[in-house]
């Protein structure tokens, strides 16, 4: 029973997939790493291109905080996939296939905020 | 920044240019058609401006040599120096604690992508890239300036 349990998650941790990109973690960490100097140094380029009502610090913290959102992913695989995504995004800011909305999406200033305490709540009721 | 090169500028055409002719007091007027060109510039400094005024008195020979411009050569000091002051411009680092042995993780509990911010900082401060693979084992000021130094030629 016990020998059943140990050689099945032995089994389960020794399970090789068919990576993305990157072989091992620290691969897919350096990955992260370049695509957030080509993030930072691109952000200055989009706040004036665009001509965003933003200040460049409040863009870089929100470039710092959608990294920060997925800082506790350890599958490599999910890591390259996050990267390719964030690619995606940067091509995209860069040749301005994006307009200005759709950076200011990120800032999700044209929503809602839910209400945090209770008497918010209480106000707001509750609808199952 | 600017003009901090621009007085280095003046000073480095004034001493090369004495240098080639020699020290010859009366070639060292050289500098006097060349200063004068550069006297529309407001920043020179006092000292530059003294100097500039009692070079012009002298009689003027045209020499022309070849003034090719390039930075003012690295020392230890200079990079230990920027690299420090770079760091304390950077608002999430507590100027008091920080020292050259400092680590950015341990001491100055800064994250992994602060510690890619700083090294950012340091390749627009220095003028070079820094590939991905050697900046993510720089922690700490002192391995900052080794690299720096390793990769400029920069010895003691």
């Amino acid at each position: 029973m016990a020998s059943n349990a140990a050689t099945r998650t032995a089994a389960g941790a020794a399970r090789v997939v068919k990576p993305l990109f990157s072989r091992d973690l620290d691969e897919a960490k350096r990955r992260v790493r370049e695509l957030y100097r080509a993030w930072y140094r691109e952000v200055p380029n989009t706040v004036a291109l665009f001509q965003l009502d933003i200040s460049t610090r409040q863009a870089k913290d929100k470039v710092r905080e959608m990294f920060v959102k997925n800082k506790h992913i350890t599958d490599p695989r999910v890591i390259d996939m996050l990267v390719i995504k964030g690619k995606m995004e940067l091509e995209e800011t860069i040749k301005v296939w994006k307009q200005k909305t759709h950076i200011m999406r990120y800032f999700h200033e044209t929503e809602n905020q839910r209400p945090a305490d209770f008497l918010s709540r209480f106000y707001q009721g509750h609808h199952p | 920044m600017a003009s901090r090169v621009l007085a280095q500028c003046v000073r480095t055409l004034a001493r090369s240019s004495a240098r080639v002719s020699g020290g010859n007091l009366a070639v060292r007027a050289v500098t006097a058609p060349v200063s004068a060109s550069h006297r529309s510039f407001s920043v020179i400094s006092n000292a530059e401006r003294s100097r500039v005024l009692e070079q012009s008195r002298v009689s003027i020979v045209s020499v022309w040599c070849r003034q090719y411009g390039d930075l003012p050569p690295l020392t230890l000091e200079t990079i230990r120096d920027r690299v420090m002051y770079v760091l304390k411009l950077y608002d999430k680092v507590n100027p008091e604690k920080l020292q050259t042995t400092s680590h950015f993780m341990k001491d100055l509990g800064l994250d992994s992508l602060d510690q890619v911010e700083i090294i950012m900082a340091m390749e627009d401060e220095f003028g070079f890239e820094i590939p991905d693979a050697d900046g993510e084992k720089l922690m700490s000021p002192a391995d900052v300036v080794q690299y720096i130094a390793d990769k400029k030629d920069v010895y003691e």
